[in-house]
């Protein structure tokens, strides 16, 4: 699943920085416990110098016991192996009836040639509370960072890629035929996007020159083509009217005129498709398509001896506002279509309301991609009889018009559907 | 009748000098912009027949110095270039008729035809040949004396026929006249064959005799 810029940088960000976040709480605990431990250790250090000092100055006045202050034993050797350290212990207070915690530190000393086990204590429990509300400051001031690192990244991001959606805006709105001019500013504030849109708009640039060229070339072609095909037809009229003209030679020219008029056909076709590119159909009104298609039905129908059985529903007075010439050649081309690749005693079936058009016929099943079918050049089986542009002309007429073209093959039939909105 | 044919293309101008030719028309031909226009300049025609690419210009500063010079020949376009701006441009400018490439030369034939006849026929309007008589304005038709019943289709068919009489005339060109620019998507002359049944059948029962001939499936010939 994709996910957006942001998304994707918020949710690798919430993955790692709270990771970073605890190992870095973990090791500023651990620090905080060890400096508060080395304080003790001072505390009980500088605590045990004055005592001693205060007890060989004054040993007679001195008191020997104070309960969480320090303990004199006289007489009392201390074991060697007891380490010079720090320990924690707990005392029993009277008064609040709970036990307290303590540090402890004990000491061989030696005075007059006596030993003195000397043990000051100091109390942990407000360095305890130390250690845990400066701990948890810390973790406030994280969470904090956190949310900041994440709320500024968001916007900063948002800010940084301005430039990249108006691009992605733009380049979503282009299309070589429809909408060609696409300027990208080149002039963002950041040096990628700079060149991005410069690039882009190059490329946009070249594909519009190329398809420019292609369309022209295309047109141009269909009109030099033009001339040598009047002037087959012309030489044809001359020797169709040859007195000396024989069978044999009679039936090599209607190939001939066959061909011809193919080629001339398909050569109508592509400077059609070429015009509709071109957009020289340009001026639109109000066209009565039930009357369009009825007019198109009869001259069909007219046309062909063997026009297929046809049945029809065509609601009267439909209308929208497109291009006469081209809706005559999109329903013309889309009948002509049906009588073409139909089956011998076959049907058709026009249906028209305010919604859509449709014109299904019988027919073989066309093999392949059927959306190749509307593609230039791209034909069914009857091939000879076309000029594999019909609908190619049918498609690009309703992707002028905006209109949405289905088509289907179900029970035998061929089904073409123009939806009108 | 004097026709001017200005065309660049050598084969072509020579396929409608010599068509117009065999119908006795005095036709000559141009191939450039100049040349046109020095034949213009010296001589009266009753119909020139103009293409729109020349070297040396285009036909349609050819068609404005005409009709600047008021001159009154009657104009017909011959172009590769079937856009309407131009076909607009052309019938602006003061040309009669505009016909597009590929043509056929029956089809030309037929155009320059009724041109004259719509210019020149002062008064008469109808066509004599034989024992067939066609009213051109009601659009009627007779063999000797009695009416025959054509439909549209029918009746065009038979006056395109009969401009080119003793021809063969296409097929194509046939569909072309009667259809225009719809016969594009014609895979089938059907049409033509059973319109040309009905018209020789209608013919035949008011008495004329075997009109139309099919020539070795190519075309038809109305020999009269």
């Amino acid at each position: 699943m994709t996910k957006t810029l942001e998304q994707k940088n918020t949710r690798y960000l919430l993955i790692w920085l709270p990771l970073v976040l605890l190992v870095g709480s973990i090791l500023f605990y651990v620090m905080l416990v060890f400096h508060a431990h080395h304080m003790q250790e001072k505390q009980l250090d500088l605590k045990q110098a004055n005592i001693w000092k205060a007890f060989t100055l004054h040993p007679e006045s001195m008191v020997l016991h104070i309960a969480g202050e320090y303990d004199i034993d006289a007489d009392k050797r201390i074991r060697n192996d007891l380490p010079n350290q720090p320990r924690d212990t707990s005392l029993f207070d009277h008064e609040k009836k709970q036990f307290v915690e303590f540090a402890i530190l004990t000491r061989q000393m030696n005075w007059k040639g006596k030993p003195y086990g000397l043990t000051t204590y100091v109390s942990s429990k407000e360095v305890s509370h130390l250690i845990i509300k400066v701990f948890l400051a810390e973790i406030v001031i994280l969470l904090f960072l956190l949310l900041a690192i994440v709320l500024v990244n968001r916007r900063s991001s948002q800010r940084l890629w301005k430039p990249f959606f108006l691009t992605l805006e733009k380049a979503a709105a282009y299309d070589v035929v429809r909408n060609p001019s696409m300027h990208l500013d080149s002039r963002t504030g950041i040096t990628e996007f700079n060149q991005l849109n410069h690039e882009l708009n190059e490329l946009v640039e070249k594909v519009n020159t190329v398809y420019t060229n292609q369309k022209q070339f295309v047109e141009n072609a269909s009109h030099e083509m033009q001339t040598p095909v009047a002037i087959i037809r012309s030489k044809i009229e001359f020797l169709i009217n040859d007195p000396a003209l024989t069978e044999r030679t009679a039936a090599l020219l209607a190939d001939i005129t066959a061909a011809n008029e193919r080629l001339s056909q398909l050569n109508k076709n592509l400077l059609l498709l070429a015009k509709i590119d071109n957009n020289q159909f340009p001026q639109v009104e109000q066209v009565n398509i039930s009357l369009v298609l009825e007019k198109i039905l009869e001259n069909y129908q007219q046309h062909y001896e063997n026009f297929p059985a046809l049945t029809k529903s065509i609601q009267p007075q439909i209308t929208t506002v497109a291009n006469l010439s081209l809706v005559e050649i999109l329903l013309s081309n889309l009948v002509a279509n049906a009588v073409v690749h139909n089956i011998a005693n076959g049907s058709i079936h026009v249906e028209l309301d305010t919604q859509k058009l449709v014109i299904a016929n019988t027919g073989n099943e066309v093999k392949g991609d059927p959306e190749q079918l509307f593609e230039r050049f791209k034909k069914g089986d009857d091939a000879s009889k076309t000029t594999g542009l019909g609908l190619a002309l049918v498609k690009q007429i309703t992707q002028l018009h905006q209109l949405r073209i289905q088509y289907k093959y179900e029970k035998a039939e061929h089904r073409i559907t123009v939806f009108f909105n | 009748m004097k026709l001017l044919v200005i065309e660049d293309e050598e084969s072509l101008l020579q396929s409608i000098v010599e068509y117009f030719t065999l119908e006795d028309f005095l036709c000559e031909g141009a191939g450039s912009f100049q040349q046109g226009i020095e034949k213009m300049e010296d001589f009266q025609y009753d119909c020139i027949i103009l293409d729109i690419n020349l070297p040396g210009g285009s036909g349609l500063d050819l068609l404005k110095y005409l009709r600047k010079n008021k001159k009154s020949e009657g104009v017909i376009i011959i172009s590769a270039r079937s856009s309407l701006d131009d076909k607009i441009a052309g019938l602006d400018l003061g040309a009669d008729d505009y016909l597009t490439k590929p043509f056929h030369l029956s089809e030309l034939f037929a155009r320059v035809k009724s041109l004259i006849r719509r210019k020149y026929a002062s008064g008469s309007d109808t066509l004599e040949i034989n024992h067939m008589k066609v009213d051109l304005l009601l659009k009627t038709v007779e063999w000797a004396g009695k009416q025959v019943v054509l439909t549209k289709n029918e009746y065009d068919l038979l006056l395109f026929m009969l401009t080119n009489k003793n021809r063969v005339v296409s097929r194509q060109a046939i569909a072309e006249h009667i259809y225009g620019e719809e016969t594009d998507n014609l895979a089938s002359f059907d049409f033509v064959y059973s319109h040309i049944k009905n018209l020789k059948k209608k013919m035949k029962e008011k008495g004329c005799g075997d009109l139309i001939q099919t020539v070795y499936g190519l075309g038809y010939k109305l020999s009269i």
